[in-house]
């Protein structure tokens, strides 16, 4: 039946129950009702509506099994497409990895051989020639060059080679080379390990942190600092920017939000016009 | 004057050759033996008597920096020879860790035809080659430093020595400065040689304790 004929039923039901008794029992309500009669009454109106909401009650009890069902699979649908895009996530670093690691070591060195041939040459050829030759050194030169920045973007070697404080100063030397912002970092000794799909998670947070001070914040200062939470270690950036709205889920901001879910993390970010805080608490391996 | 013994690691064999041509091309330096990785360079250290080892930091087995702390470690045969790194990366941070680990500096491969031989030339006498990259974070921590009324090392520059160590704190390369100074790269390198030397970071030693004291590398 449906819910809306079985409301009409019920409703109807508690009522004619109701009429019935006032018309059938012992019952009378005078012109000007006297106490005993509103007490009377009233007891009915309680009886009818506890009657009629115990009654109500079974009845949409499949309509809130059915909302349940739904909030569960709303979850597990955001849970999944969290997953997913975690997925695609530490599958777009992996290949960014593979990029980097053939430009290095196949581009990169094969042009750094141009170079030290070129540059050895220069001393054989004829005078004349030499102008023409030193070109293509610097040609090859800027070629090495673009290689080098392509690969520094595409993966942080720092962070694999050097651990994640010497990444962390990295981002924040780059960041006080193009930024009139001073930046100061605090990184405490002795923190627990992370595994390295977390560093990373760290390191890209706190370079996505940077990159939206430098950008958007006009910041005078930033700290980032990274310090140990119990069993857990966090990262801090904070900023004296003028802020922005955090609720406007901008793609920095989910992106971040998508990393910390792969490390199974926790990122908090607040902001003022006083200034931006993001906060990740990641836990060690 | 008998030339100086050279060890050169790199797991590639060409660039191996292209560093070689160049550095036996000077007549105080010659290259007495190869390694193809950090662990062969570390064994060949063992086995051969050389004044300077050049090593390459992306190398499989054992990487360059790996190779540089065993190396570092004084060995029974007295002093280590001295160590440079080679490496593709620009980045303040591989210089710092490489001081650390106690070579006397960095040479970048996109400018290895012009550096190497100065470096290694620098390295022989003991002194800390600077990689341009590492240059920009020194001198901001120095000009920081002074801001906040800290003491630094007393320094007299002169006034276009000033005016290259404020471009080099902006992040500009030798090239950028040249352009904005009308002067060529060849001065500008004399301008940032002078510099380090006033602030007092020209040897290994003095340069590893200046970054340890300013935090840009742990103790």
């Amino acid at each position: 039946m449906r819910l809306y004929w079985k409301v009409v039923l019920i409703n109807g039901a508690v009522l004619a129950v109701a009429t019935l008794l006032l018309v059938l029992g012992p019952f009378s309500v005078s012109r000007h009702p006297v106490v005993s009669e509103a007490v009377v009454l009233g007891v009915g109106l309680l009886v009818m509506l506890v009657t009629n909401s115990l009654l109500l009650r079974s009845s949409f009890k499949p309509i809130e099994k059915v909302v349940a069902e739904y909030d569960a699979m709303f979850e597990r649908l955001e849970d999944e497409r969290a997953a997913s895009s975690a997925r695609a996530l530490a599958a777009q670093e992996a290949e960014r990895h593979r990029i980097a690691r053939e430009l290095h070591d196949d581009v990169g060195q094969q042009l750094t051989v141009v170079l030290l041939g070129l540059k050895q040459l220069e001393q054989r050829v004829p005078p004349e020639l030499a102008d023409e030759l030193a070109a293509l050194r610097e040609s090859t030169r800027d070629g090495l060059d673009d290689v080098r920045r392509v690969v520094r973007r595409l993966r942080p070697g720092v962070l694999e080679d050097l651990g994640l404080p010497n990444a962390l100063a990295s981002l924040a030397n780059d960041f006080a080379e193009h930024s009139s912002a001073s930046v100061r970092r605090v990184v405490t000794p002795g923190l627990p390990p992370l595994s390295p799909e977390a560093e990373l998670v760290v390191y890209r947070v706190a370079q996505e942190a940077l990159t939206n001070a430098a950008r958007h914040a006009h910041a005078d200062g930033v700290e980032l600092s990274l310090t140990r939470v119990g069993d857990r270690v966090a990262l801090v950036v904070a900023d004296d920017g003028r802020g922005f709205d955090t609720r406007t889920d901008g793609d920095g901001l989910r992106g971040m939000r998508e990393r910390a879910r792969l490390a199974h993390g926790e990122l908090a970010v607040t902001s003022s016009p006083a200034g931006t805080t993001v906060r990740l608490e990641v836990p060690s391996s | 004057m008998t030339a100086a013994r050279i060890l050169l690691a790199d797991d590639h064999a060409l660039v191996r050759r292209g560093v070689r041509l160049i550095l036996d091309q000077e007549p105080d330096l010659t290259v007495v033996a190869e390694a193809g990785d950090g662990a062969e360079a570390v064994e060949r250290v063992r086995d051969t008597d050389v004044d300077l080892v050049i090593l390459d930091i992306a190398m499989p087995r054992m990487t360059g920096l790996q190779a540089a702390r065993e190396i570092g470690r004084r060995s029974s045969r007295g002093e280590p020879p001295r160590m440079l790194m080679l490496s593709m990366h620009d980045n303040e941070q591989y210089f710092f860790e490489s001081l650390k680990l106690g070579a006397c500096g960095y040479v970048l491969k996109s400018v290895a035809d012009e550096d190497l031989v100065g470096a290694c030339r620098a390295a022989l006498r003991g002194e800390a080659f600077v990689y341009p990259g590492a240059m920009g974070a020194l001198v901001r921590d120095y000009l920081d430093r002074m801001r906040r009324g800290e003491r630094v090392p007393e320094t007299v520059l002169t006034e276009r020595e000033d005016e290259v160590l404020k471009l080099i704190a902006e992040g500009s390369s030798s090239k950028e400065i040249a352009r904005a100074l009308t002067i060529s790269i060849k001065t500008v390198e004399r301008h940032r040689a002078n510099i380090l030397a006033k602030l007092g970071m020209r040897d290994r030693t003095q340069l590893t304790r200046y970054a340890i004291r300013a935090g840009l590398i742990e103790p």
